[in-house]
């Protein structure tokens, strides 16, 4: 029964990718999507529940793993993926010309949105390491259609961007992945030579180069799909000019989805490096991420930009949780993932009311919303307050946690780093917070349009997440969570 | 038989850095993609299983790939000079340079032999170096293509090759990255009136 539901997690949106193509009229288009996006939710969720309660050494399948890590990416990916789902059809009755022409416009985003949706929920299970590097790699084919959906001069180039970092960064990994799976052929040289449990086994017998070199470009590779500096510079150009809906799919559920296949790699084959050396390398991608985003957030920006750079403050503050690999460190993570896959999906939405009524909003740091529109202030005040890490923001609490586990794991000076541009990054947040309440704004009150109300509506259930996301983190951090989360694959 | 295979691969990829015609360039992979894929039929003890599968790489690679693309290149016939692009000789110093670099800091890795290890990975860097010194979009989309050969050609030196399930699901990653990269190419050319990648620099902090 298990096997049957964790095979529909991913089937049914491919399934909705293909059904979203027979209804004639928008409006048809629009219905389809909403069956498919509850019943893909709903199963995904119903997956996720049954991974939490089945322990924290996992559920086991041929081709799949879901342990309590697992169940919580799963969970995420879902719930963003229903919100832009909901989002979608707002957006596409706003959109005007795209790459497309016009009457398969919505049909073609559509598809390319359940293609890269079911390739993430599916991403989350994969038990093999060689097979998440193909879904991976799908992801890219889908989604770069979707960042260049609007046919702008700007989308173009970030779509080609993307697909041309990302491909590249991925046949790095790729071949990561085949040096390991020679080193580890002696024990199978088939696929399930590459499961991640048959690599936790026999890592430890890998020549110490081997492993080494392996374990490298296999992060370096990854590091470019999940947008960690030095091989960031799609991210902020892809997140901004991507559709709304869009860009809180890439930033709250790739960015993050890619980051658990790189966490999983540490886990089982950082044990044939000496010296902690992944634990090392994933600090060393946190700190550069965190030290590259922080003069970002610093200086007025277009809204989606702002919100691109604090996506790669936040995966730098991801990277480090699990380089300090502490259980204090590992239930940050999760809060952290949780917490700002809400925070930043909201932010994102709140930039389809902002592109109706202010258009210039794509260009400039938008200002004095409070003024013009209590719902889209509300929306882009929680989204902003939550990013910075202003207490009782659950962020607040998931950074706290990882420092304290960083001194747990004796990384003092990584902690001591990381303490200050995380500070520096708050002060650079907060005032653009201010700025985008309070600050000086022309022209007249916004009216309550479908965009409005939109915002509204996803601020108080956005919120209602955030606050039940902050009290878990009080009840977690003294509980055996972060010594469970990973248990399902060594 | 490696030899002459390896050495056609890194020279055919320099090539394709040199060369200006688009056409000339698709056919270059088309032929590296050939080689290979014949390479891989002719490796004596291989399964039915395996020779169904290189036969399919095969087509996938030398056939339908280079005809998509040679497709977008008619489709934007009017292909503008890129000024902007390194001349040939320069373009080729630096590629060299940097396989070279690229080849030279690999450790061995368990392949057969030391100079299939040293093709691969230079082909693989070719391939990413072709994305950075040629200004063509679809030069950078046939470096997708060089890279990947690089790759497959480590999957063929593997003790046993690659499970079948990974070697046709990298296929098909493949011809939906540059169906997309073609697509893009082709949309590029229509607003641009040119392929050039450089013109695509608005983005900026």
């Amino acid at each position: 029964m298990t096997d049957v539901l964790l095979i529909a997690v991913p089937a049914v949106p491919l399934v909705g990718a293909l059904l979203v193509r027979l209804p004639r009229t928008p409006g048809g288009a629009d219905r389809m999507n909403l069956i498919g996006a509850n019943i893909s939710t709903v199963l995904a969720l119903t997956a996720s529940v049954v991974g939490f309660v089945h322990g924290a050494r996992g559920l086991h399948g041929s081709w799949f793993v879901l342990d309590h890590a697992g169940a919580c990416f799963l969970a995420v990916i879902a719930v963003v993926g229903w919100c832009s789902a909901m989002v979608s059809p707002t957006y596409l009755a706003s959109a005007g010309k795209s790459l497309f022409t016009a009457r398969r416009a919505r049909a073609w985003y559509y598809t390319a949105f359940y293609l890269f949706w079911a390739a993430l929920l599916a991403l989350a299970l994969v038990k093999n390491l060689g097979v998440a590097w193909l879904l991976i790699e799908a992801t890219t084919g889908a989604s770069a259609l979707l960042v260049a959906y609007s046919g702008r001069r700007n989308a173009l180039e970030a779509g080609w961007k993307y697909l041309v970092l990302t491909t590249f960064g991925l046949a790095v990994a790729l071949l990561g992945i085949l040096i390991l799976f020679a080193g580890l052929a002696p024990h199978g040289g088939t696929l399930s030579t590459l499961d991640w449990q048959s690599i936790a086994r026999h890592a430890g017998g890998l020549p110490h180069q081997t492993a080494l070199f392996a374990l490298i470009l296999i992060l370096v590779g990854l590091a470019a799909k999940i947008g960690w500096a030095p091989v960031h510079n799609w991210l902020p150009d892809a997140h901004s000019e991507a559709p709304p809906p869009v860009s809180a799919l890439l930033s709250a559920a790739l960015l993050p989805t890619v980051m658990l296949i790189a966490w999983r790699v540490v886990l089982t084959l950082g044990v044939a490096v000496p010296h902690h050396l992944a634990d090392h390398l994933m600090l060393a991608f946190g700190l550069a991420s965190l030290a590259i985003a922080v003069p970002f957030l610093w200086r007025p920006m277009a809204w989606k930009r702002l919100l691109a750079y604090s996506s790669l403050e936040h995966m730098g503050i991801l990277a480090l949780g699990i380089g300090f690999a502490s259980p204090l460190a590992t239930v940050g993570v999760i809060i952290h993932l949780a917490g700002h896959a809400l925070a930043k999906s909201l932010g994102f939405y709140t930039a389809i009311p902002l592109a109706r009524h202010d258009p210039s909003s794509a260009q400039r740091a938008p200002r004095g919303l409070a003024r013009l529109s209590t719902p889209v202030a509300a929306g882009a005040g929680i989204s902003l307050a939550t990013l910075s890490g202003l207490p009782p923001s659950p962020l607040f609490f998931s950074e706290l946690l990882i420092l304290l586990g960083g001194i747990a794991a004796h990384q003092i000076t990584s902690v001591s780093i990381a303490a200050v541009l995380m500070a520096l990054g708050f002060l650079g947040l907060a005032h653009a917070l201010i700025e985008t309440l309070a600050g000086e704004s022309h022209g007249h009150r916004w009216r309550s349009g479908r965009t409005v109300r939109l915002a509204g509506r996803l601020t108080v259930g956005l919120t209602l997440g955030l606050l039940a996301l902050s009290v878990s983190a009080y009840l977690l951090a003294d509980s055996h969570a972060g010594a469970s989360l990973m248990r399902g694959i060594a | 038989m490696t030899g002459a295979v390896t050495w056609g691969l890194v020279v055919s990829s320099l090539a394709v850095i040199v060369v200006r015609r688009r056409s000339l360039a698709i056919a270059l992979v088309a032929a590296q993609s050939l080689g290979l894929g014949l390479y891989a039929i002719a490796q004596g003890s291989r399964t039915s299983t395996a020779l169904a599968v290189a036969g399919t790489v095969l087509i996938a690679k030398a056939l339908v790939l280079p005809a998509l693309l040679l497709f977008t290149v008619r489709r934007a016939r009017k292909e503008r000079l890129i000024a902007t692009e390194i001349p040939a000789l320069g373009r080729l110093a630096i590629s060299v340079a940097a396989a070279l670099a690229v080849e030279q800091s690999i450790p061995r890795f368990g392949l057969a032999g030391a100079g299939v290890e040293h093709a691969a990975v230079g082909v693989l860097a070719l391939g990413i170096l072709t994305a950075v010194v040629r200004r063509a979009v679809l030069f950078q989309a046939l470096g997708f293509l060089i890279a990947e050969n690089g790759i497959y050609l480590t999957g063929l030196s593997l003790p046993g090759g690659l499970p079948v399930f990974i070697e046709l699901g990298l296929v098909f990653d493949l011809v939906v990255i540059v169906s997309v990269a073609a697509a893009f190419a082709a949309k590029i050319h229509e607003q641009l009136g040119s392929g050039d990648s450089s013109l695509l620099e608005a983005l900026r902090d």
